[in-house]
């Protein structure tokens, strides 16, 4: 049938919509399904907020990827120096252990566009950068390892039921009992103190933060993927897939888990940017990196500046806030999102 | 519910006998050397070999580690007998958790000592958690959809987004050290029986710190649960039949609106029991967050393991809490 043939003789077309013939025309492509994340997406692209956010986002994570090259680019980089070279060090001066050129008491410096450090003479930029680097790799890797755990474990016992799901979920209670603050404080000094020798300590110290802040991260995303599961494996497809004989292991990674996409997504932003205010915040009390550049780090040797060198401490901590903010506001607007129900 | 009580206290029990295994465990094996502090300790530093072996030794670290753990947990229920070195045994009466490595002090003493710095934070900065919270979250939801309410939910939801440690730190450089406060300028813990006053202002710009950034998210739940609670059909009854607009939102809304709120209340309250860590060591208050946080840094490990148990224990006990005030506060909820 030609679809122009809605003569006085044919009832007409049912719906309203125009006709296709060519499956390939640019109509056909307009009223194709979407699948949940093209929609999700859709919205998320509409949403001015979260584009400025993911800006955001993006510019911290291309300065961690290419943190040596920007840092060549700038000439700057993490060598201590002897710091007299670059520090007032003679005691008969006013700014004893500040930096000779730049701030905070001398003009703008181009070698050393983010100043010198007081007391180390190390150069701020530098450890600007390859601090945003720390920070990005940590929170990333742990929010990896956080999530692939959890979502493992969660459609175990979703999954499984019974025995099974009996003992994970109290093994999940069991971690959610834990103080995360008070156990990171426990356990990092005693690994990075066991394992850390002298030329891998730096390694160490960074795994050995992934591997804490995963330990305490995954219940969360367990907990939630466990209750999808829970009403999930009642549907039909998954009664359909089990009376086919499908294995087990393709049922869980074939048939449940592209149905378990909103859930995770929504996990790992909220994992993101608590992960990366986490680390910075062990280094500022001292019990995360200290081996190597971190934003935590830098703000709490730049506490006692404050009065004279405000700027020290600024530009450690307006990377943080910047990250985790723009990574929280577009984590609401990704969980907004997925589920307009919760528009803020 | 009295089963209850009893099936989630003896589970109660469980988890923390699991933590305190995992605590001891994590001191026996995961040091290369536990004695090694207690060792530089005691010798100013000059630690032999041979003085090593002889702390090894009566600290039991040559022994089985269950063995060791057996007489831990002998100790915290009937107290028990501590030797360092050769000479000195130290009587540590129950609920023993051991003797600091670095003051030579029972841990339990020294803890007490420090709990009222902490419950000072947090009974403050609960306080203000609800008592801000809860207001600003009435009101933003009975003007909902408003500009008003707009932005106080959109600029509230930027202050929650910023990692609390730095909102403190602002807070305290700027009140503290920038514009020199009088009220603010001596933060710290001084206990309220020498001095009410002094207690109070040291403590005030903690309070302050915590309050402001807690409530914000008090503000969202209170205001998220009222909406919701708002567009039942019995407070629209209840404005049918002619009460005033006050009766209406107080009397039947605040309270069906604040049951959930009361149950995340409780967990919060719980942390902040456990150890308020960045808020002492901002603001420099001598409380168990700062002390266990000392312990770590001086690998003092029989204090670092109890603030671990501490903590785990308010936890546990707070959340058995919020379960039966949970119950009580809404009937449709049956433990069982």
């Amino acid at each position: 049938m030609s679809a122009q043939a809605t003569g006085p003789e044919t009832l007409g077309s049912l719906s309203d919509e125009a006709q296709i013939t060519d499956p390939n025309s640019k109509q056909a492509k307009e009223i194709s399904g979407k699948s949940p994340m093209q929609i999700a997406f859709a919205r998320l692209r509409r949403d001015k907020i979260a584009i400025v956010c993911a800006v955001v986002v993006l510019f911290f994570v291309l300065v961690a990827i290419f943190a040596d090259l920007i840092a060549k680019a700038f000439g700057v980089d993490l060598e201590t120096v002897t710091a007299c070279e670059v520090l007032e060090c003679n005691f008969a001066n006013p700014g004893v252990g500040y930096p000779k050129t730049g701030p905070p008491f001398n003009d703008f410096d181009p070698s050393h566009p983010f100043g010198l450090a007081p007391r180390t003479g190390a150069d701020n930029l530098a450890h600007w950068i390859y601090g945003c680097r720390t920070s990005l790799l940590i929170a990333g890797a742990a929010t990896l390892f956080a999530s692939v755990f959890g979502i493992i474990v969660g459609l175990v016992a979703g999954f499984a039921g019974g025995v099974v799901d009996k003992v994970l979920s109290f093994v999940i209670d069991f971690f959610l009992t834990i103080p995360f603050l008070l156990a990171a404080l426990t356990i990092a000094p005693i690994i990075i103190d066991r394992f850390g020798t002298s030329d891998s300590y730096e390694t160490v110290q960074i795994a050995s933060l992934i591997g804490i802040l995963s330990l305490f991260g995954w219940m969360t995303v367990a907990r939630l993927i466990r209750g999808e599961v829970l009403s999930l494996r009642e549907r039909e497809f998954i009664h359909a897939a089990r009376v086919l004989g499908m294995p087990t292991k393709r049922i869980l990674f074939r048939e449940l888990l592209p149905n378990l996409t909103a859930p995770i997504v929504i996990s790992i932003s909220l994992m993101l940017p608590a992960f990366v205010a986490a680390e910075a915040g062990l280094a500022f009390l001292g019990i995360g990196v200290t081996g190597s550049a971190s934003w935590g780090q830098t703000i709490a040797n730049a506490v006692p500046y404050w009065s004279n060198y405000s700027l020290y401490l600024w530009e450690p901590l307006i990377g943080v806030v910047a990250l985790v903010l723009a990574l929280n506001l577009l984590g609401d607007a990704v969980r907004d999102a997925f589920d307009p129900k919760t528009r803020r | 519910m009295f089963a209850y009580v009893v099936k989630r206290l003896l589970s109660g029990v469980v988890v923390l006998f699991l933590i305190s295994m995992s605590v001891f465990l994590l001191f026996w094996y995961g040091p290369s050397e536990p004695a090694q502090t207690i060792c530089d300790n005691d010798t100013s530093n000059r630690c032999t070999p041979a003085r090593l072996e002889v702390f090894r030794e009566n600290l039991g670290f040559n022994n089985a580690w269950y063995e060791e753990y057996g007489k831990f947990m002998k100790g915290v229920v009937a107290g028990r007998e501590i030797q360092f070195g050769s000479t000195t045994k130290f009587d540590c009466p129950a609920p023993c958790l051991g003797y600091s490595y670095r003051t030579k002090a029972p841990v339990f003493e020294e803890m007490k000592d420090r709990m009222p710095a902490t419950f000072s934070v947090a009974l403050g900065g609960a306080f203000l958690y609800l008592s801000l919270g809860i207001p600003i979250g009435v009101a933003a939801a009975r003007r909902r959809g408003t500009v008003a309410d707009k932005a106080l939910v959109s600029s509230f939801l930027v202050i929650s987004s910023i990692p609390y440690y730095l909102f403190a730190l602002l807070t305290w450089l700027f009140l503290t050290i920038s514009w020199e406060i009088p009220l603010f300028s001596d933060t710290g813990y001084f206990p309220i029986t020498d001095n009410p006053a002094k207690w109070f202002s040291g403590m005030l710009l903690a309070w302050l710190a915590l309050g402001a950034f807690g409530c914000t998210s008090y503000t969202r739940y209170s205001r998220g649960s009222m909406v919701e609670v708002l567009n039942e059909d019995y407070i629209r009854t209840a404005k049918a039949k002619g009460l005033a607009a006050n009766t209406v939102v107080y009397k039947h809304g605040l309270r069906a609106a604040l049951v959930p709120v009361i149950t995340i209340f409780g967990i919060d309250f719980g942390t902040l029991l456990a150890g308020t860590i960045f808020t002492e060591t901002i603001f420099d208050i001598d409380g168990i967050g700062l002390w266990s946080l000392q312990a770590v840094a001086q690998r003092d490990l029989p204090v670092v393991s109890a603030t671990a148990l501490f903590g785990a224990a308010v936890l546990i006990i707070s959340n058995i809490v919020v379960d039966v005030i949970y119950s009580i506060l809404d009937p449709r909820v049956r433990l069982s």
